[in-house]
């Protein structure tokens, strides 16, 4: 099968290129299974992968137009030829390998961690089947980027758009009955371009490997505002 | 109101809240239209001269430029990031939108 490759290494080239390889599949392949075919051939090839199970969020690649994990990618599901990039609109370090410095920035941004007006219990803060259920479909995120690197409107405010990941995480900590914090968080995300540049184009939905859904977290944002100011 | 105040969350709210309108009063209009044409200018004159009319061509015409001044911004808060282009673009929709309620302004108070 054949596999066009994006090359480039900052240091060297002065363009980046596509390199095609022919790699022989075998049952069960995956994406990751076939670039490490191809780094095997050439160690200068890089990407970044890790677990290779779809939990650590590090082998996000653009795939034939499409930000998917490489790792669960099943290489028989691909269309030949198999074009590989960078995931789009993110600095390039070299090859595969993009900076994703101002993505985990927007995540920080949202602060998603519990804040607690009260004092700290002394064991943990239960919560009922019902609450807890309600973070179902917003923990599960690894933080891979699938999905900001894949939405419009991040690509044309990375600095100011908080993005469909952050904005999950968000929510995240919103729904959460353990948190105190809902007016901050709510007036952190008011503005015209931390969540309101969101257009609901929905890219981010179709992009994530965890089949998460940030365009509806963003919805549950926005009504909560409005429930909150009326 | 404020630029600053109709940013965000109040501009959302405001660009649905008239879009309600808008798609209300234009289903009532075409309706109207549907079910009994206006036959000539004077017709159209005296339906828009009764008073909830012309108030709610008043507020469908606000409701309009309201609208337009929001989704218009937005395109170009994503597209334009050269401050003093974006400034210059968005006094030309903020002159042609007011140009355009002076219009609108200027037939309502001829008909009333």
């Amino acid at each position: 099968m054949e596999f066009r490759v994006w090359r480039f290494d900052p240091e060297r080239d002065r363009e980046p290129r596509m390199e095609t390889h022919h790699v022989e599949v075998t049952r069960g392949m995956m994406l990751r299974d076939a670039l490490l075919e191809i780094k095997a051939r050439d160690e200068s090839f890089t990407f970044r992968h890790s677990c290779g199970e779809g939990v650590c969020g590090s082998d996000a690649v653009n795939v034939n137009g499409r930000n998917r994990l490489a790792c669960i990618t099943p290489v028989a599901e691909l269309k030949a030829p198999v074009v590989v990039r960078p995931l789009p609109g993110r600095p390039v370090i070299r090859d595969l390998v993009v900076d994703m410095s101002q993505f985990y920035g927007q995540y920080e941004a949202v602060e998603p961690w519990l804040k607690r007006r009260e004092p700290e219990p002394e064991q943990e803060i239960l919560q009922s089947p019902a609450e807890r259920a309600r973070l179902d479909g917003l923990w599960e995120c690894i933080l891979c980027g699938c999905c900001s690197t894949s939405c419009p409107s991040f690509w044309w405010n990375p600095e100011k758009f908080l993005g469909p990941q952050a904005l999950l995480s968000a929510w995240r900590f919103l729904a959460d009955s353990r948190d105190q914090a809902e007016e901050e968080r709510l007036d952190a995300l008011d503005g015209p371009y931390r969540l309101f540049r969101c257009h609901t184009i929905m890219n981010c939905v179709e992009a994530c490997p965890k089949h998460l859904n940030p365009t509806r977290a963003i919805g549950h944002i926005r009504d909560r505002m409005l429930k909150k100011s009326v | 109101m404020t630029a600053r105040r109709l940013a965000g969350f109040r501009a959302w709210v405001w660009q649905r809240a008239t879009a309600v309108y808008i798609g209300l009063f234009l289903v009532y209009l075409l309706g109207r239209l549907a079910v009994a044409p206006f036959g000539s200018a004077e017709a159209l004159r005296a339906w828009l001269g009764s008073t909830p009319l012309w108030v709610a061509f008043g507020l469908f015409a606000l409701a309009l430029l309201l609208h337009a001044w929001i989704g218009v911004r937005d395109v170009i808060l994503d597209y334009v990031k050269p401050p003093a282009l974006r400034l210059a673009l968005l006094a030309a929709v903020a002159l042609f939108l007011l140009a355009n309620g002076l219009w609108l302004a200027g037939i309502l108070m001829e008909v009333k």
